[in-house]
C-alpha cells in the first residue's frame, strides 16, 4: 500500500479527488507540511501532494527544508504531461507541490502515475 | 505636481515623497532578497535553504523566483495597481525578489530594485491619467468592486469554520454574523458593518482550533500514560517517532531563527521602510485593500488586512523556520498598523518595532505552532477560505464594472473573456482574471467608441 499524505491549501480537495478515482494500492490521507514532513521522514509515508496559489509556497512549506530540493519538484502553475510525471517519479521525487485551481487535472494525473508504480 | 487634479479620490497621483519611498524601499528589498535574508514569495521561501548553504546556484534559484511569481506580477500586481491606482505587493516587491536574488553582485541589487520602483511609480501614475482620461473610464468603474469585496469578506471565517468544522457549527457561525451585520448597521451606522463579525468568527474559529488541540493533547498523554502503566510492549508509536525525530525540525529551525536574528538592525529597517509605505496611502497589502485605500477606508482596510494575516502566520512563520529566510512584509502586521499612524515617522518607529517583535518571537512562534496541528490547519482553511470569498466577489464586482462601462456589451465582454480564460485552463490566475478583463474590455470599448461603433453609457 503506496501512502500519499496532502497539505496545504486545497488538502482536502486533493484528498477527495483521489480518493473518488478509486485506485488500487494507494492510500490517501489529509494531513500538514510539518508532519507529512516527519512521516516521510521516517517511512511512514511514500509521498505527498501539496497545493497553494502559487503551486509552490504552502503547498511545500518546510518539506523542502527538512527533505531536500532533490526530493521535492513544483509545477508551479504548470499542467505536466503524463511522461513528465514519470520521469520525476523515477527520479526519486517524493513531494509535489501545484496550484489550487489545477487541482483537478493534476491530482489525478499524480495518483494514476503514483498507483501505477505499485 | 499637479495637485488639483489629485484632489479627486479615485485619482491617485504619487507625491515626490510617496515616489521616493517606494524607489527606496524597492532597493532596500532588493537587496535584501540578495542577501537572502527575506522574499516576499511565501513559495520561494522554501527554496532559499538551499541558496543559502550553496547547494543552488543564484542563477537556478532567480529562475525558481521568476517562475513562481512572473504570473502574479503580470496577472495579479499590474491589473490590480491599474484598476485601483495603488501599489499592491506583488507588483512592489515580487519583482524585487527577482531582482535582488538575480544581482551577481551585493551593491547592483539596490540599483537594480531602486530601478523597478521608478518604472512602478511612473508607469502606474502615467497609465493611471490617460486612462481617467479616456471616454470610457474604466478605471473608475472598477471602483464598483469595492462593495461586493467588502460584503463577501465579512464571511471567509464562516466559510472557514464550515470546511474545518463542519455544517452544523458553520451554519451557527452564519447567523452569528450575519446578526452581527445587522446589529452594527442599526446600531453604528458610521462603522463598517461586517468589522465586528469578522473578529467574533476570526476568534471563534481560532477558538475551536485551540481547543481541539488541547484537548487531542490531553489525549494523547492519558493513552502514553495509561500504555506505560501497562507496560505494554510497544510504548505508543505516535511518540516514539515524534521522539527522535524531532531533531531535524528544531536543529534545523533554530539555526535558521538564529540567522535572522543576527541580522535584527536591517529587518527593523525593512519593517520601518514597509510600514511608512503603508502609511503614504498609496499601498494596499491584501487583495481587497487597495480598493479600500482607493476610496479612503484606512480604518476598514486595516481591519481587512488584520484578519487576512491570521491566514498567514503559520506559513510565513514555518516556510522562515524551515529556510532561514523571512518575508518581506513579516507577519503582514505592519500593514494595517502602517494605515492607522499619523504620520510617516511615528510608522518608521513603529514598523521598526514591529518587526523586531516578529523576528524575535519566532522561535517561540514555530515551538507553540509546532504543538498545535489544529491552528496550522485553521490558517489553511482561511487562506482558503479567502480565496473563495474574493473569487466570487472580484467576478461580480467586475462585471458590475463592466456593466457601468458598456452595459450588455461591457458584460458579453468581460463575463466572455473571464470565460475563454477558464476554458483554455488559466492561462491567468483565476483571481487576476476578471480584473484583468475588466481593462481589456475597457481598452476595446474605448477603441470602439473611437471607431463610432460605441456610446458611452453616461454622457
Amino acid at each position: 500500500m503506496t501512502k500519499i499524505l496532502t497539505g496545504g491549501v486545497g488538502k482536502a480537495e486533493v484528498t477527495e479527488t483521489v480518493k473518488k478515482l478509486g485506485l488500487d494500492g494507494i492510500e490517501i490521507t489529509v494531513s500538514n507540511d510539518m508532519d507529512a514532513a516527519m512521516k516521510l521522514r521516517g517511512g511512514q509515508a511514500d509521498y505527498f501532494l501539496g497545493t497553494c496559489h502559487t503551486g509552490a509556497g504552502a503547498s511545500l512549506g518546510v518539506l523542502v527544508g527538512l527533505l531536500g530540493k532533490p526530493a521535492c519538484h513544483t509545477f508551479g502553475r504548470s499542467v505536466p504531461t503524463e511522461d513528465e510525471v514519470n520521469a520525476l517519479l523515477s527520479e526519486g521525487k517524493k513531494v509535489f507541490g501545484f496550484a489550487i485551481d489545477q487541482i483537478d487535472v493534476i491530482a489525478p494525473l499524480m495518483a494514476r502515475a503514483i498507483a501505477a508504480r505499485g | 505636481m499637479n495637485s488639483v487634479l489629485a484632489a479627486s479620490s479615485t485619482d491617485l497621483e504619487l507625491s515626490l515623497a510617496q515616489q521616493l519611498t517606494v524607489i527606496a524601499l524597492c532597493a532596500l528589498t532588493a537587496f535584501i532578497s540578495h542577501m537572502a535574508l527575506a522574499v516576499f514569495n511565501d513559495g520561494v521561501r522554501p527554496f532559499m535553504l538551499d541558496f543559502i548553504q550553496g547547494r543552488s546556484t543564484r542563477s537556478a534559484t532567480t529562475a525558481v523566483s521568476f517562475g513562481l511569481s512572473a504570473g502574479f506580477i503580470f496577472g495579479l500586481g499590474a491589473p490590480m495597481a491599474l484598476s485601483t491606482g495603488v501599489l499592491n505587493p506583488w507588483l512592489v516587491f515580487l519583482p524585487t525578489d527577482i531582482l535582488g536574488i538575480l544581482s551577481p553582485k551585493k551593491w547592483i541589487a539596490p540599483l537594480l530594485g531602486g530601478a523597478w520602483g521608478a518604472v512602478v511609480v511612473f508607469g502606474l501614475n502615467g497609465a493611471n491619467s490617460i486612462a481617467h482620461d479616456l471616454p470610457v473610464d474604466f478605471l473608475t468603474a472598477l471602483q464598483q468592486m469595492s462593495t461586493p469585496i467588502l460584503f463577501l469578506f465579512t464571511l471567509f471565517p464562516v466559510l472557514a469554520i464550515t470546511k474545518q468544522f463542519g455544517r452544523l457549527r458553520g451554519g451557527i457561525a452564519a447567523v452569528v454574523e450575519l446578526a452581527l451585520v445587522v446589529m452594527t448597521m442599526k446600531i453604528w451606522p458610521d462603522i463598517f458593518p461586517g468589522s465586528i463579525a469578522m473578529a467574533v468568527g476570526v476568534l471563534t474559529l481560532i477558538g475551536f482550533a485551540v481547543n481541539k488541540d488541547l484537548a487531542q493533547r490531553k489525549l494523547d498523554r492519558a493513552e502514553a500514560a495509561k500504555a506505560s502503566a501497562a507496560g505494554g510492549p510497544a510504548p505508543e508509536v505516535k511518540n516514539g517517532a515524534g521522539d527522535d525525530a524531532e531533531d531535524p525540525m528544531a536543529s534545523l529551525f533554530s539555526a535558521s531563527a538564529l540567522r535572522l536574528r543576527r541580522h535584527l538592525p536591517l529587518f527593523m529597517l525593512l519593517g520601518a521602510g514597509v510600514c511608512v509605505l503603508a502609511q503614504s496611502h498609496v499601498f494596499g497589502g491584501g487583495e481587497a485593500t487597495s480598493f479600500l485605500i482607493a476610496k479612503g477606508d484606512y480604518a476598514e482596510a486595516a481591519q481587512v488586512d488584520f484578519y487576512r494575516a491570521f491566514g498567514f502566520v503559520p506559513l510565513i512563520a514555518t516556510t522562515a523556520l524551515a529556510s532561514g529566510a523571512y518575508g518581506i512584509a513579516g507577519f503582514t502586521f505592519v500593514y494595517p498598523i502602517g494605515y492607522l499612524m499619523p504620520n510617516p515617522f511615528v510608522a518608521a518607529v513603529v514598523g521598526a518595532a514591529v518587526f523586531a517583535l516578529e523576528v524575535l518571537a519566532l522561535s517561540a512562534i514555530g515551538k507553540i505552532l509546532g504543538k498545535l496541528p489544529s491552528v496550522r490547519d485553521s490558517s489553511e482553511h482561511l487562506r482558503s477560505a479567502i480565496g473563495d470569498a474574493l473569487g466570487l466577489a472580484i467576478l461580480f464586482g467586475s462585471l458590475m464594472a463592466a456593466n457601468v462601462m458598456g452595459g450588455g456589451l461591457g458584460i458579453l465582454i468581460v463575463g466572455g473573456l473571464y470565460l475563454l480564460n477558464e476554458s483554455m485552463g488559466r492561462p491567468v490566475v483565476r483571481m487576476a482574471a476578471a480584473p484583468a478583463a475588466v481593462i481589456v474590455g475597457g481598452v476595446l470599448l474605448n477603441i470602439l467608441y473611437w471607431l463610432d461603433l460605441f456610446t458611452p453609457i453616461k454622457g
